[in-house]
């Protein structure tokens, strides 16, 4: 008996200080786990949406891409020479002749690249 | 956890039976007690850390790949010019298939379909839907959005659609020689569609992913490409040719600007590219090109040393060998120079030059320009040169004026780029090339060249010159003529001839090397039955440079204008 009495008293000396504590944390683990259960259900939901919106934003993605090279391809068709030759020629517009070239100031050599710009319209783009 | 926790509270039960150690014991215990607590924080840390780390990191991309086979396709990058447009693209068409499983009525499905799709192939259709164990057939692949909703409109039961990538070309048959063309599933089978298959840059896909391989920048100009076809197609017009073909190629680099051969092919319609009738002519047939060799004859004279521009031949007897003779078609009834005898394209002088020079020294010298070997291009291999089976006196005068070797027009106008352009190998392309080839062969003499420009120019513009009508003012035209009779049943056709015009301009610094043949010319400038190159293909020619020109950035010079 005395043993058991000495063995309460030597628990009570450890533990009235310690138990408390560890009701302490464990309530706040528990409070913890609540709340990241919480937090996770939120995220998890969150992220669903997001990849919803993700999803649809790639398909809007993929839509445009696929529709700009539809219209690119459009454009190229509706810009070929064969068919604009024709308009332009129909606006009075013909392929530039040697001698419509006239070199505006003597000293500075027309550069290559003004002859492909001064370029007729039936073949420019 | 908290009846562990309280476990260990209640195990000092036992432990203090033993008083004299006590302190020590509750020390012991306390220890314990933290070490255990100390545990399960790092248990709840480590599961918190996973959970950030989780959200953190995207989990690994779950694909569930649907197996079938049918459904595949290939998914090609776009195929641009030199100056970026477009003429080869993918776009996402519809494809209808049938589960003839889930058909309740074949015959009505078919009647509607058929009334919506035009062109429906019913009798096969009808095959495939009758066998009630397949569950996959295709209806029709590549169908445009408009007919596609209507398709769908229709609410038949067992088809479905999906969309897949059809290539589409949207020039039309403008570069279809060179582009080639694609199968049902958009696998490359000809032209450069083949290299981009050959060259990997096809993906496999299963829906209608675009490719995201840069586009393939080719060395055409869609602007000279559509004024040398238009010049030709006009020239076919005039002189009631039957085909033509043209080629501008830069001589530096040698990229092929332009190449045209009539008739066109449309690479959307892959039964007009195979037929054989409409075969490109510049690198999938080979022709003997006539008096245009006498340009190889004159420069291989020159760079053996037999001759030079002012040396005289008496051309006034036709070359005798055996039962062949050789005359020419307008006897000057003079000795000729050099000079001479390439204005009035004298067959009697290109064989005395190629004699005097040797059979050896004409075989190595095609050999050193590439005619005797087989070359690619990267539309695929050029077809193969068809050379004299014996090489004798007599081939040695017929090569030199352009008989009895024939080769593919793009072979022969490298050649020509090489003669023009200070002697440097040429090598065809397809492909934009960045710069100059620093690294280029030498092949003839840089002297020889200049020799050649002087002449080829001359040609154009002395009054006697075959190439007269070549002239395009102001842009230094030079080159050959060339009328070779067409080869038929017994010998050669008097009246079907390959007329062609070979050339450089400008020709003082040449850029760019013109070869324009028309095939089967019926009449000539001044109309008539005269059907020299002179008089056709030279004033195409003419006609194709002052359009091209402009648009390859070549100025004219204007001394070489005439009038105010």
């Amino acid at each position: 008996m005395p043993a058991i009495r000495a063995c309460h008293a030597s628990t009570h000396d450890g533990s009235d200080r310690e138990r408390p504590m560890l009701h302490r944390i464990n309530w706040v683990l528990m409070l913890a786990t609540l709340a990241s259960a919480f937090a996770l259900y939120v995220i998890k939901y969150d992220t669903r949406r997001l990849e919803a919106r993700v999803q649809a934003q790639e398909r809007a993605l993929e839509k445009a891409e696929s529709d700009i090279a539809l219209l690119a391809a459009e454009r190229a068709h509706l810009a070929r020479p064969e068919r604009l030759e024709p308009l332009a020629r129909l606006n009075g517009l013909a392929p530039i002749t040697s001698r419509q070239y006239l070199r505006i100031d003597a000293g500075r050599a027309a550069s290559s690249a003004t002859a492909g710009a001064a370029a007729p319209a039936p073949e420019s783009r | 956890m908290t009846a562990r926790a309280a476990a260990i509270d209640r195990a000092p039960a036992w432990t203090s039976r033993m008083p004299a150690g006590a302190d020590t014991r509750a020390a012991r215990l306390r220890t314990r007690r933290r070490v255990v607590v100390c545990a399960l924080l790092t248990v709840f840390a480590t599961i918190a850390g996973q959970l950030v780390r989780l959200a953190l990191k995207s989990g690994p991309e779950i694909k569930v790949n649907i197996v079938e086979p049918l459904a595949r396709s290939w998914s090609r990058p776009d195929i641009v010019d030199r100056h970026g447009r477009l003429l080869a693209t993918d776009v996402g068409m519809y494809s209808f298939y049938a589960d003839p499983a889930m058909i309740p009525d074949v015959d009505e499905t078919i009647e509607k379909l058929s009334a919506a799709l035009p062109g429906l192939d019913t009798a096969e259709l009808r095959k495939a839907l009758r066998d009630r164990t397949r569950r996959f057939a295709w209806v029709s692949r590549g169908v445009t959005p408009r007919v596609a909703q209507k398709v769908h409109a229709l609410g038949l039961p067992g088809i479905g659609y999906r969309v897949e990538l059809k290539r589409v070309y949207p020039l039309g048959p403008l570069t279809g020689h060179l582009l080639g063309t694609v199968n049902t599933d958009n696998k490359g089978i000809a032209g450069v569609e083949r290299l981009l298959d050959e060259e990997g840059r096809v993906e496999s896909v299963q829906g209608p992913e675009r490719s995201a391989s840069s586009a393939l920048r080719l060395s055409l100009d869609v602007g000279v490409q559509h004024a040398l076809a238009d010049e030709l197609k006009q020239a076919c017009l005039r002189y009631s040719a039957a085909a033509a073909a043209g080629l501008a190629l830069d001589v530096d680099t040698g990229e092929i600007v332009g190449a045209v051969s009539l008739p066109e092919a449309d690479p959307s319609l892959p039964a007009e590219w195979l037929d054989p009738a409409r075969a490109d002519k510049l690198t999938g047939g080979t022709f003997e090109l006539g008096s245009i060799f006498k340009a190889l004859t004159v420069a291989m004279a020159l760079e053996a040393g037999t001759a030079d521009l002012d040396k005289l031949y008496d051309v006034r007897q036709p070359l005798v060998s055996g039962t062949y003779v050789t005359k020419d078609l307008h006897p000057q009834g003079r000795p000729l120079t050099v000079r001479e005898i390439f204005l009035h394209s004298s067959n009697v002088g290109a064989g005395m030059l190629a004699l005097e020079a040797g059979v050896h020294s004409q075989r190595a010298f095609l050999e050193r320009l590439g005619l005797m070997r087989q070359t690619r291009l990267e539309t695929g291999p050029v077809a193969a040169p068809q050379l004299p089976k014996h090489w004798g006196r007599i081939e040695t005068i017929t090569v030199a004026y352009g008989h009895g070797l024939a080769v593919a027009p793009v072979q022969f106008a490298a050649a020509l780029a090489t003669l023009v352009n200070g002697g440097l190998e040429v090598t065809p392309t397809l492909l934009a090339r960045a710069a100059k080839r620093e690294t280029a062969a030498r092949l003839i003499s840089a002297d020889t060249s200049a020799r050649m420009r002087e002449i080829m120019r001359l040609n154009v513009t002395n009054v006697q010159g075959t190439g007269r009508h070549a002239e395009a003012e102001g842009y230094r035209v030079g080159g050959k003529t060339g009328t070779a009779e067409m080869p038929g049943r017994g010998g050669y056709r008097e009246k079907a001839v390959i007329s062609s015009f070979a050339g450089a301009f400008p020709m003082d610094a040449p850029r760019y090397a013109i070869l324009v043949s028309l095939f089967e010319p019926q009449t000539g400038e001044a109309g008539g039955d005269r059907i020299t190159a002179g008089l056709n293909a030279a004033p195409t020619t003419a006609r194709v440079v002052e359009r091209i020109a402009p648009l390859l950035g070549i100025l004219p010079r204007r001394a070489d204008i005439a009038g105010p």
